[in-house]
């Protein structure tokens, strides 16, 4: 039984048609028509409880919009959306009990107060039994590294500690569903990675559903079993990380470094570049395995190094996104 | 209603934490309340009255309606246009408190934490305007039930104004319009038994005076026990037609959300 279900999700924005030429600013002012983007365009998926699912896609792709229509903010155009058998929009304040959202581009926090009132207010909110608050807040402060400014005015945090706090404040009532949306946006390595690991923990020890959009797929590929790829408002791929990876890049690539240049004429293997006894060679691991190679090259040459390269996540998405356009 | 507390509190310390903001404004309350008083003892010159109305009576006014219009912090007036132009409407609809009741629950936090400063500022306020006291013991209970319902009537009304935001983005022009014809109807600035005729009648069919005007003529005693009773009762009438109104409006505002900056 799925915790979240979308089903033909559509959201469309209006806004008045801008008019060219003399006193246009005006006649802007008075027209009545309007042009309509859709953001989401018939976007459907069902995600179980316990899954950690990556929803990526480009700038303005619709990630989003389609988060803010799964929490509740936005009332879709038409389809169908339910979490936790609650359709969000209609019944906001019981979808919030059992939801926790973080938006990197902006804080839930509390800009001019210590971050502890905030941590203090959610509680409140969210109904948290006094000794369960404190439990969870020991907990995040040592898992997140709050203690040294939960005194601080929010507006003084730097954006990793308030991501930090964003995050603290989201899970304090322990919500079934998180949404992250753009989490480690514009952070450093060590903020992002305490926040990945703080994810991944959530995710195994208390069976907490994240869905996370994102464009960065470092992310992705450290926390997600499964993706959903979203361009120009519409579904492209929904499955594992791996088998995007098949599907979309079957070749590996086998770097050899030689000891004396020359060329190299392996069969099932395509040498794509070489540069001062440098050799890249691509091969399709369905046909001959990466061991296989190695020999075959090994008993012709004689080689200082090698090493097999992976098809990275982001090559496999770029180059999506490129046919698409294309 | 704890909930509610809470974030009313919250709203009250983020006040606090610019304590010299508001000890400024309460410096130029005191200033508003002198001019004013200056300039109504010139008006009345060597008169003791003015269409019956003695000059201890418009100090009186005058001054009331002042300290009022900065308790009910009226410069602020709602909270709901930064929050949608910002985007930041966002986050406050996936707490799990109504977002109508998260802005009231600010708003009176706001006051509540600006009620400390009127009241230090009102002994000033009168030394310095030479107003009359309550007109009775009656009066003074009177003014203070007919204030709260006052203030429950701005409240509202900043709401339904406020939510307007979801149509137009961008209120501030038309807020400024808003706030000089309710500052004027509600008496703020001439008490309504000096307007003319046509523009009184205007003014009591319209809410704006159950704000300022009926509190203050109450504690005067220019309305008697019968009058100051159902003028109450308006009040009481427009808080309930206006978060009808309210109502109404955020239901449709609902489907209009739209989260600006991505």
């Amino acid at each position: 039984m799925p915790i979240i279900r979308a089903d033909s999700l559509v959201k469309e924005f209006r806004r008045p048609k801008r008019v060219p030429g003399r006193f246009g600013a005006v006649r802007t002012l008075l027209t009545r028509q309007y042009t309509v983007t859709r953001a989401v365009d018939g976007v459907g998926f069902d995600i179980d409880a316990g899954e950690l699912v990556g929803y990526l896609g480009p700038n303005g792709a619709g990630k989003s919009t389609t988060i803010k229509m799964l929490t509740g903010i936005l009332v879709p155009t038409s389809g169908a959306v339910e979490v936790s058998g609650v359709v969000p929009w209609r019944d906001r304040e019981r979808n919030a009990r059992h939801i926790g959202v973080v938006f990197g581009q902006r804080s839930g926090l509390w800009w001019d107060l210590p971050l502890i009132d905030s941590l203090h207010l959610a509680a409140t909110l969210y109904d948290v039994r006094p000794a369960d608050l404190r439990a969870h807040l020991a907990r995040f402060t040592d898992l997140l590294g709050l203690d040294e400014f939960l005194t601080t005015p929010v507006r003084q945090l730097s954006l990793g500690q308030r991501m930090r706090g964003d995050l603290a404040a989201a899970m304090l009532h322990r919500p079934d569903v998180l949404y992250l949306d753009e989490p480690t946006i514009g952070l450093d390595v060590v903020a992002r990675d305490r926040i990945r690991a703080f994810v991944a923990d959530l995710n195994r020890a208390a069976g907490t559903t994240v869905v996370l959009t994102t464009h960065d797929l470092d992310d992705v590929e450290a926390l997600c079993r499964r993706i959903i790829l979203i361009d120009h408002g519409r579904v492209l791929y929904d499955g594992d990380v791996a088998t995007l990876k098949a599907r979309h890049a079957p070749h590996r690539e086998l770097v050899v470094h030689l000891a004396e240049p020359g060329p190299v004429e392996i069969a099932d293997a395509e040498p794509v570049a070489a540069t001062d006894g440098r050799v890249t060679l691509r091969f399709d691991p369905a046909r001959v395995s990466s061991a296989d190679l190695i020999g075959r090259v090994l008993a012709r040459h004689r080689v200082t190094d090698l090493s097999i390269v992976e098809p990275d996540l982001e090559r496999v998405v770029a180059g999506i996104y490129a046919d698409r356009t294309a | 209603m704890r909930r509610y507390l809470a974030l009313a509190r919250m709203q009250a310390r983020v006040v606090l934490a610019y304590r010299i903001d508001y000890l400024n404004g309460l410096i130029g309350l005191l200033l508003q309340v002198f001019l004013l008083a200056v300039v109504w003892r010139t008006v009345y010159g060597e008169r003791d009255s003015v269409d019956g109305v003695p000059l201890a009576t418009m100090l009186a006014y005058v001054t009331l309606a002042s300290v009022q219009g900065w308790l009910f912090n009226p410069w602020v007036f709602t909270l709901i246009p930064d929050r949608v132009r910002e985007g930041r409407v966002g986050i406050d609809l996936v707490r799990p408190v109504g977002f109508v009741s998260q802005v009231v629950a600010a708003q009176v936090g706001r006051t509540a934490a600006t009620a400390p400063f009127a009241l230090a500022a009102l002994p000033f306020a009168v030394l310095l305007s030479g107003m009359a006291p309550p007109a009775s013991p009656l009066a003074a209970v009177g003014y203070l039930v007919s204030l709260a319902l006052g203030y429950a009537v701005t409240t509202v009304l900043s709401v339904v104004f406020g939510l307007m935001t979801f149509w137009t983005m961008e209120i501030g022009g038309i807020f400024i319009i808003y706030r000089m014809v309710a500052q004027f109807l509600s008496g703020a600035l001439i008490p309504l038994w000096f307007m003319p005729g046509a523009l009184r009648t205007v003014a009591q069919v319209l809410p704006f005076q159950a704000v300022t005007y009926t509190p203050t003529a109450i504690y005067l005693g220019r309305l008697d026990a019968g009058a100051a009773v159902l003028a109450t009762g308006v009040q009481c009438g427009w808080v309930l037609v206006l978060a009808l109104l309210a109502r109404l409006v955020w239901s449709r505002a609902l489907h209009r959300v739209v989260v600006q900056g991505g």
